[in-house]
């Protein structure tokens, strides 16, 4: 297989928590991200689930730069990119761009939508020359969808469907190979979420880009994504194709987050299972030891406290091929019967190689 | 009937003229029953609910028309002495960002307990006795502790609990709930709105759920009124709604949802934007959106047709209603 086009290993991003004015001591740290791993393939789509506070958000952070990480590697086709500098680095940069959540406050409202778009070239004059930049930012203005001649106006002259598509017009500007976007649409009314995710999908094919998209919304990221890596806590706890994670989830996290997704469908109300997790998500000051899941998992036993279970292919599922042989972070990795019957999400029936004990 | 709303319309006066928010809203819920109101953002559910309430702002908003009537009563008519009686005590409102609904300077006990001082003359020792059992019965840990904390040491779910117990203190016949879980995550959203339709069974209250989330809604309503530019255009019992919708607008929203099957095409989406509300299209506000819009769409206000089928009533906003439900 050809090189991932970004690689990401053992990415750890430490907020200090310091006391004292004049001479700080560090008293401990906010753990956002406590050691990601992940890859992504010229032309895929990974989406990141998880609630708020896992960290996902951060990583996007880190991804362009916009954060240091503590620790780790992220490498752009085979190359480290976290210690570079100056022109190196503008040079990475340039390929890796990001599409932010709030179109409302991530559009500066004294620029005009041209000078937003434009204000890349600006740094990046290669990539334009003068003259053509203009041209150039009608032309964006029109792969988004938005008519050319709104070149002039200001960002509260547009409804938040079309700003969106502003700052997709802004994350594509550069020509780069990677998008990140972080929550795109969540911001977006229910009838226009879906005019930007087609958007996004014909984006792919027409530039060729590779998305990182990370939203909580697990059924617009199952449309999207290729493969899905889902955090909790600052750690990706299971990751997959995305028919592996959700038909045939192996980590509790990912069950219970599964069965919590409100189905638009009346009819599965009574033979719905839910799993209900209990209690909130720990402090990322105080992450549990062992596995971080197990203060709210129903499967919890001592191992869960002593050993930190390894992002891997568990064991029982090793000498498989089905699809429940995927990474999962859990010592008691197993699918759930729920899964095979549940109505809306369909599922095959009993393929080779999943054996599957219901819960306990 | 516990709460029946009639033809009301509300507006309000802005520096770009006149929003119309409210364009003759009728809607009921009875007791024990889940009535879903579901829209997108300006198409007036909110607004709605605050008249209904009592806490719409009077200016810049203005009811022009309509009743309100709870328990036969209408609620328009009365001083707002009498409806402040009515408020906390009869009905109640969840909102949806519980951070900003509650005080940051007073313990949530005191918040809780002030219910039973201001409504019903308890001392502040009972007050807080009684706030205590309120946490217990919304399962928040430690009530005894916790009732001496401030809103910000408690997590969100935790606040929107605090809020629900607070709606539920004088024991309303009416829940009002301004999209309770939005603000949450899907697996506290799961918690809350099990908690909620839990207590409203224990204690046979009416509950209103506005909201934007077709997922919510199928778990938990009876009934839905769609809405779209102030108007209800589609009103229906909910497992009818999803089989078979009869707008355009609701088919629209339905068919955006991502579904396993399309994975990899195009999703449905409903074409522009939703209307400004100082310049509502004449006609159905709904026509320059609809792929099956024809001439009288744009000249003739449909009205709420009458499109039961079986037993339950319906009603569709569309003069092609006939189509939509079987096409």
């Amino acid at each position: 297989m050809a090189e991932p086009i970004l690689e990401v290993r053992g990415l750890v991003k430490h907020y200090p928590l310091t006391r004292g004015i004049l001479f700080k001591r560090q008293i401990g740290a906010v753990k956002a991200v406590d050691g990601v791993d992940f890859h992504l393939d010229r032309g895929e789509t990974l989406g990141i689930v998880g609630e708020s506070g896992c960290g996902k958000s951060t990583v996007a952070k880190m991804l362009v730069h916009l954060e240091r990480p503590t620790a780790g590697e992220i490498r752009y086709k085979g190359e480290d990119i976290t210690r570079l500098s100056g022109k190196a680095l503008k040079a990475v940069r340039r390929n890796i761009q990001m599409v932010f959540q709030d179109p409302y406050t991530s559009l500066n409202p004294r620029m005009t939508v041209g000078d937003i778009i434009g204000e890349a070239y600006d740094i990046h004059p290669e990539v334009a020359p003068k003259g053509e930049r203009r041209k150039r930012v009608q032309h964006l203005l029109d792969v988004v969808g938005l008519n050319p001649e709104y070149i002039n106006r200001y960002p509260h002259q547009f409804s938040g469907g079309q700003r969106q598509r502003i700052g997709i017009a802004r994350g594509l500007a550069l020509r780069p190979e990677i998008i990140v976007a972080d929550e795109p649409v969540s911001a977006l009314d229910v009838s226009v979420q879906a005019q930007v995710i087609n958007l996004l999908a014909r984006l792919q094919d027409e530039f060729d880009l590779s998305y990182i998209f990370i939203a909580h919304d697990l059924s617009i990221v199952r449309h999207i994504s290729d493969r899905v890596g889902v955090m909790y806590l600052g750690r990706i706890v299971e990751t997959g194709r995305d028919a592996e994670i959700y038909d045939h989830p192996t980590h509790p996290y990912t069950q219970a987050l599964l069965s919590a997704v409100p189905v638009p469908d009346p009819e599965a109300r009574e033979h719905r299972e839910r799993i209900m997790l209990t209690g909130d998500v720990p402090s990322p000051t105080d992450i549990p030891s062992g596995c971080r899941f197990r203060t709210r998992c129903w499967k919890a036993r001592e191992r869960c406290a002593l050993e930190v279970p390894a992002l891997a292919v568990p064991e029982e599922f090793r000498d498989t091929s089905g699809p429940a042989a995927h990474d999962s972070a859990c010592h008691f990795a197993e699918t759930l019967p729920m899964w095979r019957s549940a109505p809306g999400r369909a599922v095959p029936p009993e393929e080779g190689g999943e054996h599957g004990s219901g819960p306990e | 009937m516990l709460l029946e709303v009639r033809d009301l319309h509300v507006e309000f006066h802005t520096r770009d003229g006149v929003a119309r928010a409210v364009n003759g809203v009728s809607y009921a819920v009875e007791a024990g029953e889940t009535l879903a109101v579901l829209g997108e953002s300006g198409s007036g559910k909110s607004v709605t609910a605050q008249a209904v309430m009592g806490i719409l702002d009077m200016p810049p908003g203005r009811i022009t028309a309509g009743e309100v009537l709870f328990e036969g009563r209408d609620l328009l008519k009365l001083k707002e002495e009498e409806r402040r009686k009515v408020r906390g005590a009869e009905m109640a409102m969840i909102f949806q960002d519980a951070l900003s609904s509650l005080n940051p300077v007073l313990t949530v006990g005191d918040q809780l307990g002030e219910m039973f001082t201001v409504h019903r003359g308890m001392s502040r020792k009972d007050a807080r006795a009684k706030a205590v059992e309120l946490m217990d019965r919304v399962r928040i840990p430690a009530a005894r502790e916790r009732v001496r904390q401030y809103p910000h040491q408690f997590s969100g779910g935790m606040r929107q609990r605090i809020m629900i117990a607070m709606a539920m203190a004088l024991e309303p016949k009416l829940i009002i709930a301004d999209e309770p879980t939005t603000a949450l995550d899907v697996t506290v959203q799961a918690q809350v709105m099990e908690l909620l339709a839990e207590l409203q069974r224990e204690f046979r209250m009416g509950l209103i759920l506005i909201t934007h989330d077709l997922g919510v809604v199928a778990d938990v309503a009876d009934k839905i009124a769609v809405m779209y530019a102030g108007r209800i255009v589609e009103s229906a019992p909910v497992h009818d709604i999803y089989k078979a919708p009869a707008h355009p607008y609701t088919r629209g929203l339905l068919d955006s949802i991502p579904r396993l099957d399309q994975k990899g095409r195009e999703l449905y989406a409903i074409k522009g934007l939703p209307p400004n509300l100082t310049r509502i299209p004449p006609g159905c506000a709904f026509h320059p959106r609809c792929p099956m819009a024809q001439e009288v769409c744009r000249t003739d206000v449909p009205p709420l047709y009458d499109v039961t089928e079986s037993d339950a009533e319906r009603g569709s906003a569309c003069h092609f209603w006939r189509e939509c439900l079987h096409g």
